[in-house]
């Protein structure tokens, strides 16, 4: 399963390439450096699809009490921490020539920003090893928290910068229909990378917590 | 529910205030932030009220990890958090009670700070007082209830205040901003902005909530 979903992933990217850098024109006020764009805004979606998951499968955790579900949340949140963390980067690196500023105090890159902080604190405390025997419950119920408090970050950091540029409202809708394929095809590419990468580390993380389990049966 | 909470309250607030140690410890931890902050200016130099009250708040966080890290290490001893796991009472009375005397220590040290907002960094109140309490109030019942949970969280660690920090701080975010907007409104006596208030309260609101359903899961015997 996940060696078919990395050799898929590995022609979708490329795919992606080619109508990133051939199909799809070159943005005439911003020049070569919109091609970002491209890697950008998937990483971002899929970002916060994972922090999606990291809920979900949080509350799975809490209703069927099944150590899978935190795997593939502890999956999910390291994914989403990689994601957004790159998003924020590029993100910089496309403001940068264009506004002439590595970071603006935009609702969205805030609410981003904050998301990472809270899922990489979620991070530490699966490595911490808080909660002892009951540590698969106590990351639920933060992958819960963290997860409602999206809503909240993003409307209080709305009302806090209340001027905020309006490149990214006008960039959905004022897209050339090339742009808009391109931009459709590395998201699906990238969605196809997620999700190999998501089968990989939770398999990963399964396989590592029955190796734990072999070594504490000899133990016992 | 009520009932064991005020209990709980009442017990934890005996202990920490007895000799109060950690009160005194909470109160001089904010009034050294105060304090601090106030060197980044130069004498004479006036303080805009905007930071003035964010500095109040992050002095009010930093009392809050103590506090709440404080109360949850009452019960590590001794097997007693097994004792109050098994009590014939509901889970969540634990984590109001730890909320209800973790506000109220709180408030006591935001009283101290207050007065040391006013005396270092020479800020005023020139809006209505009402309207200040009750932004300190709702965010503090916010932060509380958060706080309460975020505490039993990380109860049984050595490293819990830092463990905490990490936590706790990018979660408040959206409180903390509506406390910041609402008490520099205030200082100066301008536009408070009501709505900042209806976020702090939707936040208080959804935590507890969200704190009622999990708290059972997190709070148990096990170690």
């Amino acid at each position: 399963m996940t060696a078919v979903l990395a050799a898929i992933a590995a022609v979708a990217l490329a795919t992606a390439q080619w109508f990133i850098w051939v199909y799809a024109p070159v943005e005439e006020t911003m020049g070569v450096v919109q091609k970002i764009f491209y890697v950008h805004l998937p990483m971002s979606i899929w970002a916060m699809a994972s922090f999606l998951v990291v809920f979900v499968c949080s509350v799975m955790v809490l209703v069927k009490k099944d150590d899978k579900w935190d795997r593939l949340a502890g999956a999910a949140c390291e994914l989403g921490v990689l994601f957004a963390g790159l998003a924020l980067v590029t993100g910089s690196i496309w403001g940068k020539p264009i506004w002439n500023v590595w970071w603006t105090w935009d609702p969205r890159l805030t609410t981003t920003l904050i998301m990472w902080f809270v899922y990489a604190a979620y991070l530490i405390l699966r490595q911490s090893g808080v909660g002892g025997e009951r540590g698969p419950v106590v990351r639920a119920a933060l992958g819960v928290v963290a997860f409602l408090d999206v809503p909240l970050v993003f409307f209080s950091a709305r009302k806090w910068r209340s001027i905020h540029p309006t490149v990214f409202g006008a960039q959905g809708g004022g897209l050339e229909p090339e742009m808009l394929t391109a931009i459709l095809v590395s998201l699906a590419a990238m969605g196809i990378f997620w999700a190999a990468l998501l089968s990989l580390r939770s398999r990963q993380l399964g396989q590592a917590s029955a190796i734990r389990n072999v070594f504490l049966h000899q133990v016992r | 529910m009520l009932g064991p909470a005020l209990r709980i309250a009442a017990k934890d607030l005996r202990l920490c205030l007895r000799g109060a140690q950690g009160l005194a410890q909470t109160a001089l931890l904010g009034l050294l932030i105060i304090f601090v902050f106030s060197l980044s200016r130069k004498p004479g130099e006036e303080v805009p009220a905007l930071a003035a009250a964010a500095i109040f708040w992050l002095s009010t966080l930093f009392a809050q990890v103590l506090v709440y890290s404080g109360l949850y290490t009452l019960e590590e001893g001794n097997g007693s958090r097994l004792g109050l796991a098994m009590s014939p009472i509901a889970p969540q009375s634990v984590w109001l009670g730890k909320a209800l005397a973790g506000l109220t220590l709180v408030l006591c040290c935001q009283v101290v700070f207050a007065v040391a907002v006013a005396a270092f960094l020479g800020q005023g109140v020139a809006g209505s007082p009402a309207l200040g309490l009750a932004c300190v109030l709702i965010v503090d019942v916010g932060l509380s209830s958060l706080g309460s949970l975020m505490g039993a969280l990380a109860s049984g660690k050595t490293s819990r205040e830092s463990l905490l920090t990490v936590i706790f701080f990018p979660l408040i975010i959206p409180v903390l901003l509506s406390g910041i907007r609402v008490l520099e409104g205030v200082v100066t006596g301008g536009d408070a902005g009501l709505d900042w208030l209806g976020i702090a309260a939707a936040f208080a609101a959804v935590f507890s909530a969200a704190a009622l359903i999990l708290f059972p899961f997190i709070y148990t015997g096990e170690e």
